[in-house]
């Protein structure tokens, strides 16, 4: 599991690449807070970009809960983009799909999201 | 008709390698390799539920995991000899319930039941075994 940070404008595009399992979700959420920290001023939006993201679980939905929790409260805009079929599955069955905004890529999510 | 076991000590670590057995399994049978994620989903809650049921007991389980190919579909059944524990009893979570309001858990069981077509719980002995299937389309 790895994540990578791009910032483009103001809005930071958060990239997972792997699987988010029981196994790696606690590090991945570590790594979140990092990145995020890491921006210095608050972004007006968070995209998760999921195109590499071959694999969630319960775990990793809990973890992403959290996250979109966290910018709720702080008011920052939320969302993911580029699901893979795997990951796209089990955010339907979840119910996640229908509370976070879900973008079919990061050229739409960038054009939805608040810039500043 | 073919199966496969694997087993392996009821500790979350060693999850990569019942998922590796999953993998190979699928490999093996020439099974379509995008109806893959739907078991290892399922095998990842259950065997999680497993450790975390098992370890209530005071001791560390073992976990059975066995895949077969049959009717049109897999079986998977996983078996632990940890204290009682049928998962299906939990209660559904809301899956509509507003985001601030989403309880962080609870859904393991819910992405199982809803990712495979039976998921049945029995108690053999001093084993829990839950056994799932799912039709592959072909």
């Amino acid at each position: 599991m790895n994540v990578r940070l791009e910032t483009v404008g103001k809005v930071a595009v958060v990239i997972l690449e792997g699987r988010l399992d029981f196994a790696t979700a606690e590090g991945f959420q570590k790594q979140l807070e990092l990145v995020l920290a890491g921006i210095g001023s608050v972004p007006p939006a968070v995209v998760i970009d999921c195109a590499a993201l071959q694999y969630i679980s319960s775990a990793g939905l809990r973890v992403l809960l959290v996250a979109a929790k966290a910018a709720q409260r702080a008011r920052i805009a939320f969302c993911l983009c580029s699901l893979t079929a795997a990951v796209r599955d089990v955010l339907d069955v979840s119910g996640f799909s229908r509370i976070v905004t879900v973008y079919a890529d990061r050229g739409v999510a960038l054009a939805q999201v608040p810039q500043g | 008709m073919s199966g496969r076991h694997a087993t392996v000590p009821g500790e979350v670590a060693r999850l990569p390698e019942l998922t590796r057995f999953l993998q190979d399994f699928w490999t093996a049978e020439r099974l379509p390799a995008a109806q893959a994620s739907a078991f290892e989903v399922a095998l990842e809650e259950i065997f999680v539920n497993s450790v975390t049921h098992g370890s209530r007991g005071g001791t560390r389980v073992r976990v059975e995991v066995s895949l077969a190919v049959a009717d049109g579909g897999v079986t998977m059944t996983v078996e632990d000899d940890g204290p009682q524990f049928d998962p299906l009893t939990l209660p559904p979570p809301d899956v509509d319930c507003p985001l601030e309001q989403r309880p962080v858990g609870g859904l393991g069981i819910h992405l199982v039941r809803r990712m495979m077509d039976t998921v049945s719980y029995q108690r053999v002995g001093a084993h829990n075994r839950l056994r799932m299937t799912r039709r592959i389309e072909p």
